[in-house]
């Protein structure tokens, strides 16, 4: 049982770190403050919840024949899309478009996460940048993201100035906003030179092919509207039937990632293109002339036949359940994989082959079912943990 | 058991779980030392309505000797190797478990069950007939199911409830928060024919002190603590709140945003604290600084593991004017009896 005992010992060094304390603690007020006060001002949304929960159901039970319509259509709007079986499928496919020795920029995905995407088009030879900027400062610091929605929650200010200090070679303070002002400073200029854009997607319509993505920096509009390419990596859970679904999803994801309303939304269906000369429609006007999607598939197929752990596929991102986990708030991510918390022993169970860490995970969890009272999906997830106990113990 | 289980399954967990299907208690005490807080109450052992008592309070002392045994190990050198195995820890570090319970057996039974004493005096004020099973209560099996010993839960379940039916049992007063969510809805899961009662101490109580007058012996500001399982599992939330409301003398004040279903855990739950000791020390220091922080006296619970924690967590914490009392034992005080 090393694994068991690596892993006690990285939540417990965690657990004894005052830095993460802070961090967390700090944010864990803000997160609870914000999300009243957005769910406050829109009252609606808690029965938008209730219907997205519907629409959820409906369309995990169907996610083969969605994932086939979307590619339709986004083949129709003179976009590529692709069906990768598998995490290794998905960073093949995306390294043959990307190739080498090239300037890639990319919005953070969880689901890049997930397949350790970065990672490989480094290895592959070229050159990424984490854009957004809680995802840069973890690039940065050769860490890993410790929240699905705030990557570097886990640092507190003075360690990103002394990050970005040995970075510019200047002595800079622990001032948020002149923190904030040498990000943007940093990566500017790497939009335009970049050959690939990246993104994943907060949610996709099959009808229309349309990617919604949901941001606050502006970061991804700039990654995935500069660059003469934008390939996104998405998972098959994100499909909803209609672009009307689609909407509703989004906003309760952005209202329970505690925003009244997010800075920018995109709707991101197809190349870019142009019909202003003679009505001759010509791609890649002022946008990328290339759209790529690779929708990944990576076990969620068989999860959704699952009648008790498919309400994992029910997830928004939205994050709100991490911030009213226990062990979350002294441990942050060290409690997870790529995904974090009870639902994220769910996910590593499904996607690892490393049992032992899975099993580890599952019993970090303590089933106070604090974070389904948070979720807009009311996923059980003391429900799922338990049931995954049960696969672990059964040896399945 | 089978081995592969056993292999995934922490230690802290087979050790329980081996204890409940092997002695019928989670801590493996011999049969009935779970049963003297009782012996001069003269509660009948059939009756149609049962007082389910539970291991956790009935073993209260020893659980709780366990426990800081068990954190102790946690944080010395040798800690990260406690999930390996509790056997291999008890040779390398010379203790003998069973040890535990020869001491509880020579211990004064009037430290284990006060809780439990006092609410058979409330139900009785309050004119409820009922018996308690004693020594042949079993124990509800709880723990195998969030271990994911499903199918040793399930023949658990069918001993226990054969049991219950074979003593003419039809109702069940339960006290323990996990013990009630087990007899109420996780057995009628595994048993097609199930047809018990199942209620909840603080229902029964709600329900018969309607007309009474209820005065704590003196002015008090208390906070209410919910065990996870009675808030969020069996949505037990109003119901002490009305009790103690009900109680003149007490001044209900509530914890800054983390009360009723939001209430933050004690880090106690389905068995965390014997896998990761040490953590679940730390989440229960800072649910007790919640809790502290709103200036109550007495912090009011129903669960004995949550008790279990918060007053390891007012140790450490180093407080000693605040305490810590399950509702009964309120009730009781209210009550004079």
């Amino acid at each position: 049982m090393s694994v068991f005992t690596d892993y006690k010992k990285e939540i417990m060094d965690a657990a004894h770190d005052e830095r993460i304390r802070i961090a967390l603690s700090r944010a864990i007020k803000s997160y609870r403050e914000n999300a009243n006060n957005a769910l406050k001002k829109f009252p609606h949304t808690i029965k938008m919840a209730e219907e997205v929960r519907v629409i959820k159901e409906k369309a995990i039970g169907e996610m083969e024949r969605l994932v086939q319509q979307a590619c339709e259509a986004i083949t129709e709007n003179r976009g590529q899309a692709y069906i990768a079986k598998t995490a290794e499928d998905a960073l093949n496919i995306i390294g043959n478009l990307v190739g080498r020795d090239k300037l890639v920029v990319k919005g953070k995905s969880m689901t890049g996460e997930e397949i350790g995407l970065r990672e490989h088009l480094e290895e592959q030879g070229n050159e990424v940048y984490e854009t957004d900027l809680g995802e840069f400062i973890v690039q940065k610091l050769n860490s890993r993201p410790m929240h699905i929605l705030a990557p570097a929650v886990h640092v507190p200010k003075e360690a990103v100035a002394q990050l970005f200090s040995k970075i510019t070679g200047q002595e800079l303070t622990p001032d948020i906003e002149t923190l904030v002002a040498t990000a943007r400073k940093l990566l500017r200029e790497k939009y335009f030179q970049a050959d690939i854009g990246m993104s994943g997607a907060n949610v996709v319509a099959a009808d229309t092919g349309t990617l919604i993505l949901i941001e606050n920096e502006g970061n991804i509009r700039l990654a995935t509207g500069a660059p003469p390419v934008h390939i996104a990596l998405v998972g098959m859970e994100k499909l909803v039937p209609t672009l009307g679904d689609a909407y509703k999803v989004a906003e309760v994801t952005w209202r329970y990632a505690n925003y009244t309303v997010p800075s920018y939304v995109s709707l991101v269906s197809g190349p870019s293109k142009t019909g202003d000369i003679e009505k001759v429609t010509t791609y890649g006007a002022h946008g990328p002339r290339e759209f790529h999607v690779v929708f990944l598939d990576a076990g969620r197929t068989e999860l959704a036949k699952h009648p008790v752990m498919c309400q994992a596929l029910y997830c928004l991102r939205c994050g709100g359940c991490l911030y009213e986990c226990p062990i979350f708030a002294v441990t942050a991510g060290h409690f997870g994989d790529k995904y974090f918390a009870g639902i994220g022993a769910v996910w590593a169970a499904m996607m690892m082959d490393n049992k032992e860490k899975a099993a580890a995970l599952a019993y970090t969890c303590l089933t106070c079912g604090r974070c389904k009272i948070r979720c807009p999906m009311n996923i059980d997830t003391p429900e799922m943990v338990v049931e995954l106990r049960r696969l672990i113990a059964e040896g399945a | 058991m089978d081995k592969k289980a056993k292999e995934l399954i922490p230690p802290g967990l087979v050790y329980i779980a081996d204890n409940i299907t092997s002695k019928q208690n989670v801590l493996g005490a011999p049969k009935g030392t779970g049963a003297k807080w009782a012996k001069d109450l003269n509660l009948p052992k059939e009756a149609k309505t049962i007082f389910f008592a539970g291991c956790g309070y009935q073993y209260a002392t020893g659980l709780e000797f366990m426990m800081s045994l068990l954190r102790k190990i946690d944080k010395s050198p040798i800690g990260a190797e406690l999930p390996m195995s509790l056997a291999s820890f008890q040779k390398k570090i010379g203790v003998d478990l069973g040890g535990v319970y020869r001491k509880l057996l020579v211990k004064d039974s009037n430290s284990d069950g006060q809780p439990l004493r006092d609410a058979v005096k409330v139900l009785r004020n309050l004119g409820v007939e009922f018996g308690y099973l004693a020594d042949d209560e079993p124990c509800c099996g709880g723990l195998l199911h969030y271990t994911g010993l499903q199918n040793e839960f399930a023949q658990n379940a069918r001993r226990v409830y054969d049991r219950l039916k074979s003593h003419g049992v039809k109702q069940i007063i339960s006290i323990v928060p996990s013990c009630t969510y087990t007899l109420r809805d996780l057995m009628p899961k595994y048993i097609e024919e199930y047809d018990l009662e199942v209620k909840h101490f603080s229902e029964v109580v709600l329900e018969g002190i309607q007309s009474r007058e209820l005065r704590f012996p003196r002015g008090v500001r208390v906070t209410y603590h919910d065990p996870c399982q009675l808030a969020r599992y069996l949505g037990l939330i109003e119901e002490p709140r009305q009790i103690l409301r009900a109680i003149k003398g007490i001044e209900l004040t509530e914890t800054d945003w983390t009360n009723r279903e939001w209430a933050t855990c004690c880090g106690g739950g389905g068995g965390f604290e014997a896998v990761f000791p040490e953590l679940s020390e730390i989440l229960a220091v800072n649910r007790t600084r919640e809790l502290v922080e709103t200036g109550a006296q007495i912090i009011v619970t129903q669960c004995p593991g949550c008790i279990m924690q918060l007053e390891n967590g007012l140790k450490e914490l180093k407080i000693d004017d605040v305490e810590i009392l399950d509702l009964a034992q309120v009730v009781a005080m209210a009550m004079g009896v």
